[in-house]
């Protein structure tokens, strides 16, 4: 917007001197006085008139018409008469701060607006026009018309007219029953009246428009009302809460009453076993009340003799039954009682589980049904070698000799063992505790072993390069330029051959890593499934079979795959765990934790724990897995022995101090260590890259 | 499928129209390998092959193998995107070697 300062002997010419400036004329101006001319004496003390004069916007293209006039009108009024007038008043206005407002002096009240008996007035001055903020609530009409901006210059020459709103809300509430129908509620919310009024305002050259507020509460719920209500839902009277109702009726803030509420039915307790011995087999070493950890005392068996009570059977206690607030009754949960399945070495007599053989007792709960036995127990004094024979049995074995050269001892329980395994083997569907290190041997606990966990891995990659390949066969019959008929005549091979050619060349060393190790174990391997997935694979991509395949049975064999992978992917078995002090060129094979206890660790040993790894000493050479973890205290050599610590993309890696050679592997992530890092904590990060914390 | 040969001094262009498929095993196998093994540079001109299959393709391998170790210099020109983009899921560029599409 163009404007501009100008000075003259007068007002009028101070503005015609500006117009010409400007090159326009006085009804495309906004003019606002700045300085009234003082006339003074003998010429001393004479001051100039100044105007500031502002070319309005298109002035025939206003927004605001109602602006529009306001100034129209502040131009027209500017003429000599006026200017004396304004001379007058000005020094007036020096002295504002010492005026009483509330004195209805004339000249006080120009340029100001007030509010007296809810309507507005105003006095404008050729210098000022008062404003006026609208509150909340609040409607100002001007000439009739609806003021919508928020803040607006008030003139004397138009009509003013302010309404405020009032407002009323009804009571509203509700009644409703839970779906058990053992409760009633009542949800008030009282309604109210507000009447608002628009108090007197000082005279100001800015008034805001606030008005006064007051809330009258009416709650007009009657208890006749929610009596008849209750009545409908057939609510019987002795469940009724009377105080609630009366303090719902008395509320003043929205609210929910609980008005009724029936009894509800008390369920009874199962038949439960009380365990009357401590079944808990402690894994690993406890840290005694000082703190100190005994290795020696690295577990506590369990153990029962013949005659002893192992548990006691407690019948059902029956639930007592409810009733709901229209008095129909609530039948409690039915209790059971236990079925106990008597295993070997157990009788029930009077309600009491007793042993009638000596042994580690075991009780396993699945529901209301409990199997309990006793696992006998075979005690090998000496050593286990040519003179006592393999040991085989079907309960626990301890044995407190060593266990030596290509002895073999299994246990359909745990096996112990107080002194040196060399160069044999130990297998248990359950835990294996030594006191001696194991020197060239191969231990496995659990359900499974080694082959089948190493098969799985195996198996996995396999599996997924398949489903890589059943991609790209499809996308190749999706492609325009590619004929499919040959398919029908020579089966996929010709185009498998190509595939391997490149794209899966990495593909066949796997299938026949598969194939030798299926062969070599195929005695140790109960699933049958190993092999016939071994046969199918060696059909596919080994031998150049005449057989025509087609792409249908290469997805269903992906899906075999996929299933027996599953299987073979067992969750850690709490009941099988692995305790040694140290393990030299053995291979272990764990279904549950593995602990290495000892200072000498692991050398050029591999091991497969389920459960989590926790090595105390060194882990120097081999392969170590965790499928829960790993926590080791030392890994790799000064030389830079390759040592390779895994763990599953989900778990982390916690070593104190890794070596050089040392090789984090976390999913298909892998990461080598080029020198020693301390207390090194090792996990994946969203893609799927190994970070250290 | 059918071909046509084009001689200039020792350098010969085969023009291959229609389909390389399991039905030209005899045509590649039994009359091109051997006619071409007499030449010390040959392009096979793929301007006229709109489908190909995989025993086609198979053929394709065969036949650049065998030629290159003979010491052939052998080329694949003009073959058209549909058909390419079969031979780029396979990676056949990188089987027979970059130099070979012209």
């Amino acid at each position: 917007m163009q404007s501009i300062v100008a000075k003259g002997k007068d007002i009028n010419e101070a503005i015609e001197l500006g117009l010409k400036l400007l090159g326009t004329e006085k009804e495309k101006v906004s003019i606002e006085i700045i300085q009234t001319e003082t006339k003074g004496f003998l010429g001393i003390g004479a001051k100039p008139a100044i105007v500031k004069l502002t070319k309005l916007e298109a002035a025939e293209a206003q927004h605001d018409p109602d602006k529009n006039d306001v100034i129209e009108q502040a131009v027209s009024e500017i003429n000599m008469e006026e200017v004396a007038v304004l001379s007058d008043f000005l020094p007036e206005r020096e002295h504002e701060g010492e005026h009483q407002i509330g004195t209805k002096e004339p000249d006080a009240l120009v340029g100001k607006a007030w509010v007296k008996n809810g309507a507005l007035f105003c006095k404008t001055s050729p210098t000022h026009f008062p404003t006026v903020t609208i509150g909340e609530k609040v409607k100002l009409y001007r000439n009739h018309e609806l003021v919508k901006e928020k803040t607006t210059i008030v003139t004397e020459n138009d009509v003013y007219e302010i309404k405020v709103e009032n407002e009323k809300k009804d009571t509203k509430w509700k009644v409703w029953m839970d779906e058990k129908k053992l409760k009633v509620f009542l949800y008030v919310e009282p309604g109210y009246k507000i009447t608002r009024k628009l108090p007197d305002i000082e005279p100001s050259q800015h008034i805001e428009l606030v008005v006064e507020e007051y809330k009258e509460v009416y709650n007009t719920l009657s208890y006749a009302d929610v009596m008849q209500k209750l009545e409908s839902l057939q609510v019987a009277h002795q469940f009724i809460r009377q105080e609630q109702i009366v303090k719902a009726l008395e509320a003043k803030e929205p609210g929910t009453y609980e008005i009724a509420a029936g009894v509800s039915a008390k369920d009874g307790k199962n038949g439960w076993i009380e365990l009357n011995v401590d079944l808990q087999s402690h894994n690993g070493p406890i840290a005694n009340e000082d703190g100190k950890v005994d290795y020696r005392e690295i577990r506590t068996i369990p153990s029962v003799d013949r005659g002893q009570v192992i548990a006691t059977i407690h019948p059902p206690v029956p639930g007592q039954p409810g009733v709901t607030v229209t008095n129909e009754p609530i039948p409690p949960e039915p209790a059971y009682p236990v079925v106990l399945q008597a295993g070997r070495g157990i009788m029930e007599v009077d309600g009491k589980i007793v042993a009638t053989e000596s042994g580690r007792p075991q009780v396993k709960q699945k529901g209301r049904l409990v199997k309990v036995s006793v696992m006998p127990k075979l005690t090998h004094p000496g050593n286990v070698d040519l003179s006592s024979g393999n040991i085989r049995f079907t309960g626990d074995v301890e044995i407190f000799g060593e266990v030596e050269k290509n002895m073999v001892v299994e246990a359909k329980g745990d096996i112990i063992v107080h002194q040196t395994v060399n160069m044999a083997s130990l297998i248990a569907s359950g835990a294996i505790v030594s006191y001696g290190n194991i020197i060239s041997s191969e231990i496995s606990a659990g359900k499974h072993n080694m082959l089948v966990a190493e098969l799985g891995n195996l198996l996995s990659i396999i599996q997924q390069n398949m489903e890589k390949m059943i991609g790209v066969i499809r996308q190749l019959l999706q492609s325009p330029a590619f004929k499919s008929n040959d398919f029908s005549r020579g089966g996929l091979q010709p185009l498998i051959r190509i595939l391997l050619e490149k794209k899966f060349q990495s593909f066949p060393p796997f299938v026949k890593k598969y194939v030798e190790m299926v062969r070599n174990g195929e005695n140790d391997l109960e699933d049958d499934g190993w092999k016939e997935i071994a046969d199918s694979l060696t059909k596919l991509f080994l031998s150049l079979t005449n057989e025509v395949i087609s792409l249908e049975w290469m997805i269903q064999l992906s899906q075999k795959m996929k299933e027996l992978h599953k299987a073979s992917v067992s969750p850690a078995e709490p009941d099988s765990y692995i305790s040694i002090p140290s393990a030299l060129n053995s291979r272990i094979y764990c279904g549950g934790d593995v602990f290495v206890t000892g200072k000498g660790g692991c050398i050029n040993t591999k091991i497969h724990a389920d459960g989590a790894l926790k090595i105390n000493g060194i882990v120097r050479g081999g392969e170590v897995y965790g499928g829960l973890g790993a926590e080791i205290n030392e890994t790799g050599s000064e030389r830079g022995i390759s040592t390779v610590i895994a763990v599953p993309r989900d778990q982390k890696i916690r070593i104190n101090k890794a070596m050089e050679g040392t090789v984090l592997k976390i999913g298909n992530a892998k990461y080598t260590l080029k020198e020693t890092r301390h207390y090194v904590s090792a996990r994946l990060d969203q893609d799927d890259r190994i970070v250290f914390e | 499928m059918e071909y046509s040969l084009h001689e200039s001094d020792e350098y010969l262009e085969v023009k291959l129209v229609g389909d390389l498929d399991i039905d030209g095993t005899e045509i590649i196998e039994e009359e091109l390998i051997p006619h071409l093994e007499k030449y010390r540079m040959v392009n096979l001109n793929f301007a006229g092959i709109q489908f190909v299959d995989s025993t086609g393709m198979g053929l394709l391998m065969n036949m650049v193998q065998r030629l290159k170790e003979k010491g052939i210099k052998v080329t694949i020109s003009d073959v058209q995107q549909d058909v390419m983009n079969v031979f780029e899921i396979l990676q056949l560029p990188e089987i027979l070697g970059e130099e070979v599409f012209v």
